[in-house]
């Protein structure tokens, strides 16, 4: 169990583990001592920090009594005001009881779980239960309980509270708090806090005076602890996790935790590759300090690659490619900076400037080498290019907001539009405010060439075209029907808000008829360069099988809304083709076929 | 061994035009390799459109009747869509629309192919459209929509997308002789009439019936746009019926499940045509399923498995032992035929016959009499000879058609491929694992029990909890296998068709879910 590592390890080392609330500590806590009361399921992936969670809430009910949270079943009973006696029962972890693989629940412990069953749907019932488990182990254990009706309606409930991401439903006593759902920007924030304001940090502070030492002012570990405190570093930084919420990936809190360790101690020279105070003098006369630069540890650039692919955290950070993905402006910074006079500006500000890990002699020296050397595929031109990586990843946390319409940072990652995405986008429907117009429209050209399959320019109305004999052909000329952006006639396409904070596409075809699609960030990056008319092709395959089957979604709407309408006389066929001109604007060539 | 008391007794001998009577006991007449699965299903909309309109749609009364039915030939239209390459140029050079009739009018009157007189004269066509260049244009784009467009079959078989009963035909040659067109079963073999009975002998025919009702009805513009191409009445068009086919069964679970599948697929409402290449799909994939199954049961084996490698970027254990398993399945049918010949061998009936005098007059009637062989026989007057003679000519008549339908529908409906390897192998198909998650998932289903039922339903192996049921634990690699499971989770996941929930927990979700009733 990792909470009560983290515990004996602090014991050990004699601190304090970091810590901090949790965002929804008190909600949890109410579903025991506010009326109705409810029992509570704690779910989320490992590293969430479920049993530190339940732990915490467990203390808090039982504040009266010193039993300690050992046991993996315990329970404790109270007197709720109103007379009542009740009980509420402590799974800490439900893989701890529950069978484990072909094996069977023991008997005493499944009446413990058919128990919980009853009770959340009795009306005010005694017995409450809290319990902590990762999703997997929850389907699987409620699999092999005896299929009794309470069961089966339990985990038809779980399964639907699971996968819609719904925390309650009507009729059951119960409120799940799957922690996976949460933001992890949220949570970044938290920890983040909790990490910088540690006590042990003034101990270190206290030690470090001398050129050589531990936290003196030359100490890499240092620096990146004092990084990671600068407001564009953090916010460069949340704006990542941000984004991978809006694009449904959910760091867990130990991922967190372990990013900001790595950031703040990361070095590849060194011995499991996290520095130690004993090592930062020798870095420092090795010269090597910028093998600890914070901009490449965040994204495990300090570690070995079959480690660095171990950790799911890292995984999805360099899913944004930084280091790798570049514009020309920024390249030519790097490359020729420093000798032209229009980009030396930037360079000196963020590569000369940057005593640490900003361009160094041996960067110097490459850059020469690698410019002026006829070796191309040679040593020397690799080693600059390793070095590119790493300052692409410090120019993305070192661009000041101010310079980002000039140096438009975002290009640094695979996704171009993601500033766009998160200030006009996301923020704007957060504040309940609409997207601006250029925005809808690029999003709809983007849909219309999907749908359509030619390059539409269109963007004031949504094309719905199908082939003939399949409706996802890749090229569709057959206009079934168009629908207007701007609201007319009850048609209307817009962006709005979703209940899990993801933005959603809504296509209104009447009143009552619509269909939604999550707006997440890779679908606002494909469909935006799809509408800018570039598409590298490595872009996933998923986006676009998503798009169809949003289109195959509308195509059945659109039937919906044929059959509620009276259907028209229809005296001659006519066949409406999608036919477009050079600059790609469409024309609806009609042709009839007459009975005669 | 299948339950003999539920099987039809071969035809009279004059009833179909064969060498021998055995792939047929087994299978049916006949399991046609070269029929392409499109090919099947539009066989199958001919027999289908055929019954409706006779009124009996899935509805052949009891016990084993035969299959009689009276297909559309439907030649105007085929020389309208498909012989009729100067279309084109006559429209791009005539901007006139009156001269470009004339000109087209009479270029067709030269040149078209099989008709009667009547049908030779298309000049019906120039009040039903507004100008010779729309005409033209909708005749390519219904040229453009054939299936199997990319082919390079003669023009009398290339067939329209089956928009309805206008568009549907058989598939036929004119003969250089006498230039009139007749049947061919090249491309329809009787695969789509065998499809035809399995569906009615199913347990979902009634079912099944209103929905291919709609199918047939052909209630879209495109049918009627189709329609319009073709002068007069459909009554002096249909094409003389043919002999019945034969499908030894009364019934049999792989038709249960090749209807439940198909049912599954038409109440998902798809827009438009959609539903249609699934059904395709499901059709080749069922008839292997079929013969492999029916195979093994006279074989006396346990049902056939097939262990699917999810295409890895390297070379797996999976995919050994998936060579492996293909090579294995694909003997089955063969010794099938041995099972088959070996049980009239050791019948009391040839025994008896082989000890007697007159031994070889006898069994040669038998064989005359259950598989309808002997007559050309000419090795020695032995027993033992013409059985051993008649096992070989078995085999290698079976090793020509039927023998393929396992590697050939097995490719066609997606399931075998060659896929990063020079072997063959099962790795299913994205559009394949599509169709297989309509066709079986509600709403949405946890994963592993997702391949739970891919191997109880299909015998498809996919992780490591179904590959212990059918090999001992030494012959596989547990981990190559929940590998492959994984690999298979990112590909459904990249076809926006699973939900991942954790590291431990996954849902297969079907898009289309059924509207609740």
């Amino acid at each position: 169990m990792y909470d009560e590592r983290v515990l004996s390890s602090a014991t050990r080392a004699g601190v304090e583990p970091i810590s901090f609330e949790h965002p929804r500590y008190e909600d949890i806590l109410r579903c025991f001592t506010d009326e109705p009361r409810r029992s509570v399921i704690l779910t989320g992936t490992a590293g969430d920090g479920k049993t530190n969670l339940a732990r915490k809430v467990w203390c808090a009910i039982q504040s009266n009594s010193t039993e300690s949270f050992e046991a993996p079943y315990q329970k404790v009973t109270f007197s709720s005001g109103n007379g009542k006696t009740r009980t509420i029962h402590v799974i800490k972890d439900l893989s701890e009881i529950a069978p484990q693989g072909t094996g069977r629940w023991d008997p005493a412990r499944e009446e413990i779980l058919q128990l919980f069953c009853r009770s959340i749907f009795e009306e005010d019932s005694t017995e409450l239960f809290l319990i902590a488990a990762n999703d997997g182990q929850l389907i699987e254990s409620w699999r092999k309980l005896e299929e009794t009706d309470v069961v089966l309606r339990t985990r038809e409930l779980l399964e639907t509270l699971l996968v819609e991401d719904r925390q309650e439903d009507t009729g059951a006593h119960l409120s799940l708090f799957n922690l996976s759902r949460g933001s992890s920007a949220e949570m970044f924030d938290l920890a983040l806090a909790a990490f910088l304001a540690h006590e042990g940090w003034d101990v270190c502070k206290a030690l470090g005076s001398s050129e050589y030492s531990f936290f003196g002012p030359s100490c890499p570990i240092r620096h990146n602890y004092e990084l990671l405190q600068t407001a564009l570093l953090q916010q460069r930084l949340r704006s990542l996790f941000e984004l991978c919420d809006l694009n449904g990936v959910h760091v867990a809190l130990r991922d967190i935790l372990l990013l900001l360790s790595n950031a703040v101690l990361g070095h590849s020279g060194v011995r499991e590759r996290l520095m130690t105070p004993k090592d930062v003098g020798q870095i420092i006369k090795d010269r090597t300090v910028a093998k600890a630069s914070i901009y490449n540890n965040i994204f495990g650039g300090n570690l070995t690659e079959s480690r660095r692919e171990s950790l799911d955290l890292f995984d999805y950070l360099n899913r944004f490619r930084i280091g790798f993905e570049t514009s020309n402006k920024i390249d030519d910074i790097l490359i020729f900076g420093s000798a032209d006079e229009r980009l030396s500006p930037f360079f000196d500000e963020h590569l000369r400037a940057d005593r640490f890990y900003g361009a160094d002699e041996s960067y110097f020296a490459a850059q020469r080498e690698y410019i002026e050397g006829s070796d191309e595929e040679g040593a020397a031109a690799s080693s600059f290019l390793e070095m590119l990586v790493s300052q692409r990843r410090g120019l993305f946390f070192k661009i000041p907001n101010s310079e980002s319409e000039e140096l438009a940072f975002w290009k640094l990652t695979v996704f171009n539009y993601a500033g766009e995405y998160l200030e006009r986008v996301v923020k704007v429907i957060e504040n309940g405010s609409k997207v601006e117009r250029p925005i809808l429209f690029r999003l709809v050209r983007g849909l219309n060439r999907v749908f359509t399959g030619m390059l539409v320019n269109s963007e004031r109305e949504l094309y719905l075209a199908t082939s003939l004999s399949y409706s996802n052909a890749k090229v569709s000329r057959m206009l079934e029907e168009y629908i207007s952006v701007p609201p007319r006639l009850g048609e209307r396409v817009e962006i709005i808000s979703g209940h899990d904070g993801i933005p959603r596409i809504s296509v209104e075809l009447a009143p009552g008829i619509e269909c939604h699609l999550q707006l997440n960030l890779t679908r606002y990056e494909f469909l935006s360069r799809v509408a800018e008319g570039a598409l590298p092709s490595s872009f996933s395959k998923e986006c676009y099988e998503d798009l169809l089957a949003f289109k195959t979604q509308i195509l059945t709407k659109l039937d919906e809304r044929r059959t509620l309408q009276d259907p028209e006389e229809v005296s001659a066929l006519n066949f409406k083709l999608l036919e477009l001109d050079d600059y790609g604007n469409p024309s609806i060539k009609s042709v009839e076929v007459l009975d005669a | 061994m299948p339950d003999l008391t539920a099987v039809a007794p071969p035809p009279h001998a004059a009833d179909h035009n064969t060498s021998m009577w055995v792939d047929e006991q087994i299978w049916g007449h006949r399991l046609w390799d070269s029929q392409s699965p499109w090919m099947i299903f539009l066989e199958f909309l001919n027999v289908a459109e055929a019954r409706l309109r006779g009124g009996r749609l899935l509805d052949e009364g009891e016990g084993f009747v035969s299959l009689v039915y009276r297909p559309y030939r439907r030649m105007a239209l085929r020389n309208l869509l498909f012989n009729n390459e100067a279309i084109t140029r006559i429209s791009e050079d005539h901007r006139d629309s009156n001269e470009a009739w004339t000109q087209w009018l009479s270029w067709m009157s030269d040149n078209v192919k099989g008709v009667t007189d009547l049908e030779r004269d298309y000049s019906f066509l120039k009040n039903r459209f507004a100008s010779f260049n729309e005409f033209a244009m909708l005749i390519g784009m219904l040229r453009g929509s054939a299936v199997e467009s990319a082919s390079n079959k003669r023009w009398t078989s290339k067939f329209v997308f089956p928009f309805g009963p206008s568009a549907l035909y058989v598939d036929l040659n004119i003969s250089a002789a006498t230039g009139k067109a007749g049947r061919e079963y090249i491309n329809f073999g009787r695969t789509g009439e065998l499809l035809y009975m399995m569906l009615w002998r199913s347990n979902q025919g009634e079912k099944l019936k209103p929905h291919l009702e709609t199918l047939l009805k052909g209630d879209n513009a495109w049918n009627q746009l189709v329609k319009l191409l073709q002068p007069g009445t459909d009554d002096g068009d249909l094409d003389a019926p043919g002999r019945s086919c034969y499908l030894p069964y009364a019934s049999h679970t792989c038709f249960d499940k090749l209807g439940e599948d198909w049912l599954n697929i038409l109440e998902l409402n798809l827009p438009g045509f959609d539903a249609l290449p699934h059904l395709v799909t499901l059709s080749a994939f069922h008839i292997m399923l079929y013969k492999l199954t029916v195979a093994s049961d006279w074989c006396n084996l346990r049902r056939p498995h097939m262990i699917c490698e999810v295409v890895a970027p390297k070379k797996t254990i999976v995919r050994e032992l998936s060579i492996g398993n293909h090579t294995e399945n694909d003997m089955l049918s063969r010794r099938a035929i041995n099972a088959y010949i070996d049980a009239i061998e050791n019948s009391s009936e040839w025994r008896t016959a082989a000890a007697e005098h007159g031994a070889f007059q006898k069994c040669s009637e038998i064989l005359e009499q259950r598989v309808l062989w002997g007559q050309d026989y000419d090795g020695p007057n032995d027993p033992q000879a013409l059985i051993n003679d008649f096992r070989e000519l078995a085999q290698k008549r079976h090793s020509q058609h039927v023998a393929n339908v396992h590697r050939i529908y097995g490719k066609g409906a997606g399931l075998v491929s060659k896929r990063g390897t020079n072997k063959l192998r099962y790795a299913p198909t994205d559009g394949l694992l599509k169709t297989l998650l309509y066709a079986n998932v509600g709403k949405r289903m946890e994963f592993g029990e997702f391949l739970a039922l891919m191997y109880e339903r299909y015998g498809l192996i996919v992780g490591d909890l179904e590959v212990e049921k059918v090999l001992a634990k030494e012959e596989f690699d547990k981990k190559a296998f929940q590998a492959n499971a994984r690999r298979l989770e990112q590909r459904l996941g990249s076809l926006g068709l699973l939900k991942r929930l954790s590291d431990g927990c996954a849902y297969v979700e079907n898009p289309h879910r059924r509207k609740v009733a």
